[in-house]
């Protein structure tokens, strides 16, 4: 039952059921503001002797000025003024003469326009002329009524400004005070009616309404911050509530409805996304099917696309299952309707979301990027061969061959410009690197992509955006300079990475995961395990594996052997299932510096060359080089120090090369324990230079661990120093070693552990 | 008689607003004449005032708002306030419409706002808080609070006018459209009065609890206004929600002899005939309307369900635009018009209408559930899944959405979700008997024949209890399946059983089967080995 005050309105445009938003293909119209625009133009045009610098100021304001939204004529006068002083002047009188004047004021204002135009620079073409040309005609269409309701609203426009201009009576003073925005105070005043204040405030404040063409580009341009650089967006509540407002004044606008799904995914509402998603393609459909001659074919088409997205809606908020049925529904209807693109897309989502479960997807990927190749889809061809070479990368592909394809790839994409992938694959090339261990080709890698200039035409020449590819090549960034021991900069990484991506972006993960992977490290090399275990709760949380891993190892640390044994037995299965060639390795290293502990260093063994075996076989150059180091650790425990000396000898090089501090202080640690083992047996006159030549090495390490700050290492360090300078007889030197050593035994609880037992 | 007295006096007061009191005042015993109160009496501020009020009525029914407000504007009596008041409103609305049609562009269209409402609700709000208001002006201060979107006041000044004036159904109404769920309708503290037992029956049925407005109205009926044709109606539309169609057709007959130019409502009565198929009775409904007034929303929409059973989709759709043209706001025709379009396989002007009808109503299940068609005509399950769950969400207890719900997990190979599914529609009363029949089906697709078996004995069951004969009950496959499952239990008794009653159907694909599985049956027990089935002897 409607009720008696409904209005009951007939609308006009309503034709076969349907409402045309649109039906005279006005995309825009005369505003107040706009004649403020006109009026600008105007005066450019006529007045002839204008200072060069003043009119490219002016020339450049002039697109922006016609894009954006309706500004109140304050802001519009402010900005013009920053430009150039007289021509507000000049504007501003002509404003006023209209609105202080009668209406023929502007009908007059709107014949004289063109011919300011005729003979000027703007031709009919250019944008201003275009611009002009239009505001005529949606001029000349307003009926009388619409052209006395504009020139009111102009008088209203322009005093505004001036309030005491027009008399206004008693009530309605009051009124403005109400709606006034200076008047923002009274809602904290009374704040159970703080959204009434607000709804108000908005609709007077907003710019009025704004006319289609603004819209577009408002919504095209916070699409493309929303994809490229969030944190340029409008915050979601805010744009969110332009949304409300755009729906509101149009309801029939379906982009607006994409843009509410494009927020809502940002701040992960799956609720309002998927009804965002699906009112859009509702209303799409129907565009779609009116727009186009051959309309079953758009109509069809967006259907196709409208399950497809659906898809990867439940993709992104890891509802596989859903997923998996939404994308079959695509692959079917695109199958009955022969769209091989859509197909296409299809294909690759299908290989993405067999990867997302886990499962291996490698000849999906492989069948997607040939029938790409084949329909000339070169961005998911692409596409496909950079997630080609991820799994490649993880199941130990030569590198040459990914590094080859990666390069040709490269080129097609310069070629076309798809600056998104260039930056996923320089990104990809950077983690590939890293986890080849050859840490100054990862940082040359990421430094390639931080200071590469963006193609995107919105933004060009802006260094950064925020993607997924920025995120991976900063974290690897921070991980490779905390390796140096660069804690400063890391943090100083973190901050802008903290910045770029808020901790609510779907990012963010990326850094937080790194972010506590460093702080653990650096707890666990200063030796204090109480700080380093909140860190195992929070890293277990981003991901379970990596979580399990380091509480395995915090275990180790704190000699509760025989828990940690379980978790790398239950790790090394998962591993097994998931197939992470990395984690195994390192599971199986953890494993071994199990069995020395209980002083198994003949069981070690197999497991060691196991380890190297893989490690080998995957071109993992730093798991390697660690496998051999412990390797080298073994034999010398099992009283072969020539053979050790000779492994860590070969390792050194590239240990110190690529490796990190940590590591290069461990060899040559390692090394000179050799060194000190092998000097035992030489023979008396051998020995002396031997056993100096291990407190060389040991120097050497020395510098590495303290520029570390890692104490427990220190000590060790100090305490053979001792020893060898007490066999060497250099009592002074001796002397200083062991005050150092007690020094730092002293502050470091007593670990239990005997120098002898760990790397 | 005291609620009697209190209708006569509120029609007399205003008669503007209260068609209800009339309504409801004639369905009590008339008085006798000496208990016929007296006319108010006038005050001296109302006496003063009497001569512009008059005058400014004229000018009020004469729709020219603006003149009313002018002759009223010196005026001081309440009743004069309000009408000065509510005519600066309603002026404000007309220009709004007017606007409308001229304004600037579509974005605008809008944007186009009641001027007035700003400056009422700024001396309303001043009047409200120095406690001048009287029910009447609450009422059109919360109508302006309403329209300004600030909800929450709103529903306080109604509150506020129902307790001022607990008789003026208009508060009450726009009360019921603001309140949304059964929670908030517990927080509010309403004046206890007669007319609230009608209002909390209105709420129960808009929030789909019919079973509560039904005790209500009938409780009402007990009360008194047994007459009343506003109860009879409501109680009509109260059977329609529930599919209790036999019992809302009654009422509406009977209605319609109590109150033969009645339009109000008759739009369900007309969907209820057309599920019905009744069409002799539609078209008699329908051409007794035009005579009353052909331009009316629901003579529009009866027409269109006339045309929508006589197949003649386009007449249908027209006539529903007609009805929108009428009222762009009447959900019903939007709905309405999606199925004439998914009638005529115009599927993206279906999704069109639909969409209007949610945006005009979001609880508005039938439109939901017609999405969910649509998409699913499209060959799209997994897409039409949404659309069913939303409406299964506003009518947890619809069996239909169920079983909707459950052919598109079908669809999708999710059995499990389907068993359930189908399991839930029956438990919850299945209203095409079509929920027991299919999860058997699915059952036995998944060999589970104990608990197919099991699901037909209860189909059978429960056709042959209800009696009447459905055009798409499948008993006979029912049987079928329950004599072969029977026989391979060696329960051949039974399978015999089934098997004569499925020879009884003269469905001929199944009764050859029937034929050759009565002979086995028959046969068997003396001797399995000897028998065989034609097929093997040939």
């Amino acid at each position: 039952m409607a009720s008696v005050h409904e209005s009951l309105y007939f609308n006009p445009m309503m034709t076969n059921g349907v409402v045309h938003a649109n039906i005279f293909g006005i995309k825009d119209w005369v505003t107040p503001y706009k004649i403020a625009v006109l009026a600008l133009l105007h005066e450019m045009s006529t007045t002839k002797p204008m200072a060069l610098l003043d009119r490219r100021r002016l020339n450049k304001l002039i697109l922006p000025l016609q894009q954006g939204p309706d500004l109140t004529l304050e802001q519009f006068l402010k900005i013009v003024e920053e430009c150039c002083l007289r021509m507000v002047n000049a504007v501003k009188h002509r404003l006023f003469l209209m609105a202080d004047g009668e209406l023929q004021d502007m009908e007059h204002f709107f014949t004289i326009l063109p011919n300011a135009f005729s003979d000027s620079e703007a031709f009919k073409t250019s944008v201003v002329g275009l611009f002009m040309r239009q505001m005529l005609l949606a001029y000349n269409k307003l009926s009388f009524s619409q052209v006395y309701k504009l020139y009111k609203s102009l008088q209203q426009y322009c005093h505004r400004v001036q309030p005491e201009l027009s008399a206004l009576p008693t009530e309605d003073m009051e009124l403005t005070s109400n709606e006034d925005p200076s008047a923002e105070h009274i809602d904290k005043d009374e704040l159970d009616t703080a959204s009434l204040h607000q709804s108000e405030l908005r609709s007077d404040e907003s710019q009025g309404p704004l006319s289609q063409k603004q819209a577009e580009y408002f919504l095209a341009r916070q699409a493309y911050l929303l994809k490229n650089d969030e944190n340029k967006a409008m915050s979601p509540a805010k744009l969110q509530d332009e949304l409300n407002n755009i729906l509101k004044f149009n309801p029939d606008f379906a982009e607006a409805h994409y843009l509410s799904y494009l927020n809502s995914i940002r701040v992960q509402d799956i609720y309002i996304s998927t009804h965002s998603l699906l009112h859009y393609f509702d209303r799409l459909i129907l565009s779609g099917g009116e727009g186009k001659s051959n309309g079953d074919e758009g109509y069809g088409r967006s259907l196709r696309y409208a399950v497809l997205n659906l898809a990867t809606l439940h993709c992104r908020f890891g509802h596989y299952q859903q997923a998996d049925l939404a994308l079959q529904e695509a692959i079917r209807i695109a199958q009955e309707a022969n769209d091989h693109v859509c197909l296409q897309h299809c294909l690759s989502w299908l290989y993405t979301l067999e990867q997302m479960k886990g499962s291996d997807s490698v000849v999906l990927t492989e069948d997607s990027v040939k029938i790409a190749a084949h329909f000339c889809l070169p961005y998911l061809a692409s596409l496909g061969i950079q997630s080609l070479v991820q799994q490649g990368a993880k199941q130990g592909m030569p590198a040459n061959k990914l590094l080859d394809a990666l390069r040709g790839t490269d080129i097609m994409h310069w070629k076309q410009s798809l600056s998104e992938l260039i930056e996923i694959s320089l990104a990809q090339t950077t983690s590939i690197w890293r986890m080849y261990g050859k840490s100054t080709m990862a940082r040359q890698q990421a430094q390639l992509l931080l200071n590469m200039n963006s193609l995107e035409p919105v933004n060009f020449s802006v260094q950064q955006n925020n993607t997924e590819a920025f995120a991976v090549a900063l974290c690897h960034l921070a991980e490779l300079h905390a390796e140096q021991g660069l804690y400063a900069v890391v943090s100083d990484i973190m901050k802008h990475l903290k910045q770029q991506f808020p901790p609510h972006t779907q990012h963010a993960k990326l850094w937080m995961l790194c972010d506590l992977k460093i702080q653990f490290e650096k707890a666990m090399n200063d030796g204090k395990y109480h700080l380093a275990e909140p860190h195992v709760t929070a890293i277990s949380a981003l991901n379970s594996t990596e979580g399990l891993y380091r509480k395995a190892q915090l275990l180790k640390a704190l000699n509760q052997t025989t828990e940690a044994s379980q978790i790398l037995q239950q790790l090394q299965q998962q591993c097994e299932k998931s197939k992470d060639i990395e984690m195994t390795i390192r599971v199986m290293l953890a494993s071994a510096e199990l069995h020395w502990d209980s002083s198994g260093f003949a069981t070690a063994l197999p497991l060691l060359l196991q380890a190297l075996a893989l490690s080998r076989q995957h071109n993992l150059q730093s798991l390697t080089s660690e496998t051999l180091l412990h390797l080298a650790f073994t034999q010398l425990m099992l009283g072969i120090p020539e053979q050790a000396l000779v492994l860590v000898q070969d390792v050194l090089e590239s240990v110190l090369a690529h490796g990190s501090l940590i590591d290069k202080g461990r060899a040559l640690l390692l090394a000179a324990r050799c060194q000190m083992a092998l000097a035992g047996a030489a023979a008396q006159e051998h020995r002396l230079t031997a056993l100096e030549q291990a407190v060389h090495t040991l120097d050497e390490a020395a510098v590495y661990f303290s520029q570390l700050d890692c104490k427990e290492r220190m000590r060790d360090i100090h305490y053979l120093q001792a020893r060898l300078h007490h066999t060497l007889g250099n009592i002074s030197q001796r002397n200083k070693c062991s005050m150092l050593f007690r020094l730092l035994d002293q502050e470091l609880p007593s670990s239990g552990m005997t120098v002898v037992s760990h790397l | 008689k005291n609620v009697k007295l209190q209708l006569i006096s509120i029609w007399s007061e205003s008669n503007y607003l209260c068609f209800r009191a009339s309504e409801l005042a004639f369905s009590l015993d008339p008085l006798p004449l000496n208990e016929i109160p007296p006319a108010p009496e006038l005050t001296e501020e109302d006496a003063r005032d009497l001569d512009a009020l008059c005058l400014a009525k004229s000018y009020f029914d004469l729709k020219e708002y603006d003149r009313a407000a002018y002759f009223l504007r010196g005026c001081r009596s309440q009743k004069a306030y309000f009408l000065y008041m509510y005519s600066r409103y309603l002026s404000g609305e007309k220009k709004k419409d007017d606007e409308t049609v001229d304004s600037l562009g579509p974005l605008e269209k809008g944007q186009v706002r009641n001027e007035a409402l700003r400056e009422l609700r700024v001396e309303l709000s001043k009047k409200h808080s120095a406690g001048e208001l009287d029910g009447f002006a609450l009422y059109l201060y919360g109508v302006v609070l309403r329209k300004l979107d600030l909800l929450k006041e709103a529903v306080e000044i109604f509150v506020a006018a129902t307790h001022a004036l607990p008789l003026h159904w208009g508060s009450w109404l726009e009360l019921c459209n603001l309140i949304t769920n059964i929670e908030m309708l517990k927080s509010l503290s309403l004046p206890e009065c007669w007319v609230r037992d009608f209002f909390m029956a209105h709420m129960f049925t808009e929030l789909q609890m019919i079973k509560e407005a039904l005790q209500k109205y009938q409780s009402l009926m007990e009360a008194g206004f047994a007459k009343s044709t506003y109860i009879i109606s409501q109680i009509a539309v109260a059977y329609h929600n529930i599919r209790d169609i036999d019992q809302a057709l009654y009422l509406f007959n009977e209605l319609r002899e109590q109150d033969p130019f009645r339009i109000e409502n008759m739009d369900t009565f007309s969907n209820l005939l057309y599920v019905r198929s009744m069409k002799p009775e539609l078209s008699y409904l329908a051409h007794n309307l035009v005579e009353i007034d052909k331009y009316r929303v629901e003579t529009c929409c009866v027409i269109g369900n006339y045309y929508s059973l006589r197949s003649q989709h386009e007449k249908a759709a027209l006539y529903f635009q007609r009805a929108l043209k009428l009222n762009p706001r009447c959900l019903g025709a939007w709905t309405l018009m999606g199925h004439e379009y998914m009638e005529m396989k115009n599927t993206s002007a279906a999704i069109q209408a639909y969409r209007h009808a949610i945006e005009v109503n979001k609880r508005d299940y039938r439109a939901w559930y017609g999405l969910g068609q649509t998409y699913e005509i499209l060959k799209m399950p997994f897409y039409s899944l949404y659309y069913y769950r939303k409406a299964h969400q506003l009518r947890p207890n619809d069996s239909r959405m169920l079983v909707a719900l459950g052919e598109c997990y079908e669809k999708l190979s999710q059995q499990v979700e389907a068993k359930k599914c189908y399991w839930r529609a029956y438990s919850v009363g299945d209203v095409e008997r079509m929920a027991l029949l299919k999860l058997a089906k699915l059952h036995e697709q998944l060999n589970e024949f104990d608990d197919a078996a099991q699901c037909y004995i209860i189909y059978i069951q429960d056709i042959f209890s209800c009696g009447e004969q459905l055009e798409h009950a499948e008993v006979s496959t029912a049987l079928r399946y329950l004599g072969q499952y029977y026989f391979k239990n060696k329960l051949y008794d039974e399978a015999s059983l089934c098997a004569q009653r499925c020879c009884d159907y003269n469905d001929v694909s199944s009764s050859s089967a029937a034929h050759s599985q009565l002979r086995d049956a028959n046969l068997s027990p003396f001797g399995k080995m000897l028998i065989l089935s034609p097929k093997q002897v040939m």
